[in-house]
């Protein structure tokens, strides 16, 4: 599984929901190898024309998807499925067999944050983000 | 002990069936709710209703400290971030974790949970030991398949029978634990007469297995 011989070149979208395809049309305008991964097919609608990449239709959660993906030659992971466990699963993956160099994950629960602590993933919170964003904007309108 | 159990349905309430009562201490928490209610009925214990991947699930429950935990969930991932979470973060000694996927099995060892269960590699494993022994033959895994415990019956033909195991020359990859001769159960030692009929079980590695069982099963020539 483990191969540090490939060169680490690819950047991996994995679930294009919404954030994922913005993530990986803009990875693709800045010239970047996008891999794009989903089980569900519809989704990759959310790509744009302009989209260059590869996607994959399957399973994360099964290794061998993942692989197709070529995982072993990413330079980074983009996780945003909609599934925690999911997202902790695929981020505990591409550190501890792939070593992937850069992962971020997004995570709805950020109790969450404990499991990946000193794992150098980096983690977004959309709650987080919400809650800042309200604060400010009803602290703005005061 | 103190054992959790999580998840699952007809798994969850035969294993809270093998362990009430026998001093144990169990903690059961189940996401489905009929099949939380289910089970408080049929075992007449509390369960908790939640999702037992989450923090503040486990931490209602109390599971802190405790020495056993088992994830029976349908979802992989569930079970996964369930052990993840009960040995990070709550000091569980040891997480058991049922598998859909087969596949998982190594990896989620590989992630730090203990004990990986997959019903579907188990199966396989059957399949395999069935078709390629004999009828005689039984056949049981030990430590994760690092181990084999072999049981055959002698017949009269084989060339051992009737031979004391000193003057056998059994292989040395193997070794005769027990010798089953009805009604009794012998220890061998090397002056222990083999005979027809009887049940032998040898334990030996999954390689060498089928080296010994050739020796054994050698007949004589006359």
């Amino acid at each position: 599984m483990k191969n540090n011989r490939l060169l680490k070149n690819k950047t991996l979208i994995v679930g294009c929901g919404r954030l994922g395809c913005s993530i990986a049309n803009e990875c693709c305008s800045e010239g970047k190898n996008v891999m794009a991964v989903d089980f569900n097919e519809d989704c990759f609608a959310g790509l744009s024309n302009k989209f260059s990449g590869y996607t994959f239709v399957g399973d994360v959660t099964d290794l061998s998807v993942l692989e197709e993906a070529y995982i072993a030659s990413a330079k980074e992971i983009i996780i945003t499925t909609g599934d925690d466990n999911v997202n902790l699963f695929v981020a505990y993956v591409a550190r501890k067999i792939y070593d992937v160099p850069n992962i971020y994950v997004r995570l709805d629960d950020p109790n969450n944050a404990a499991l990946i602590q000193g794992l150098k993933i980096k983690a977004i919170y959309p709650f987080e983000l919400s809650f800042d964003k309200f604060n400010l904007i009803r602290g703005g309108s005061k | 002990m103190k054992i959790v159990i999580c998840g699952g349905n007809h798994a969850a309430d035969f294993i809270i069936k093998t362990f009430k009562g026998h001093q144990h201490q169990l903690i059961v928490i189940n996401s489905s709710r009929e099949a939380a209610r289910y089970l408080t009925k049929v075992n007449q214990i509390p369960v908790f209703h939640g999702d037992y991947w989450r923090k503040y699930v486990l931490e209602d429950a109390h599971v802190e400290g405790a020495d056993i935990f088992v994830a029976l969930g349908y979802k992989d991932c569930d079970n996964f971030v369930a052990c993840l979470s009960a040995k990070k973060l709550f000091g569980v000694k040891k997480c058991i974790c049922i598998v859909n996927n087969p596949k998982n099995v190594d990896i989620f060892r590989e992630l730090g949970v203990d004990s990986v269960i997959s019903s579907t590699q188990m199966l396989a494993y059957s399949i395999l030991s069935e078709a390629s022994l004999e009828n005689l033959i039984k056949a049981v895994s030990l430590e994760d398949d690092k181990i084999v415990m072999t049981e055959i019956i002698i017949k009269e033909n084989y060339e051992i029978a009737h031979k004391k195991i000193m003057d056998i020359s059994f292989p040395k990859t193997g070794n005769i634990s027990c010798i089953y001769r009805q009604p009794n159960v012998i220890i061998p030692n090397g002056s222990t007469l083999i005979l027809p009929k009887d049940k032998l079980a040898f334990v030996s590695t999954p390689q060498n297995q089928k080296e010994i069982i050739n020796f054994i099963q050698r007949v004589r020539k006359n």
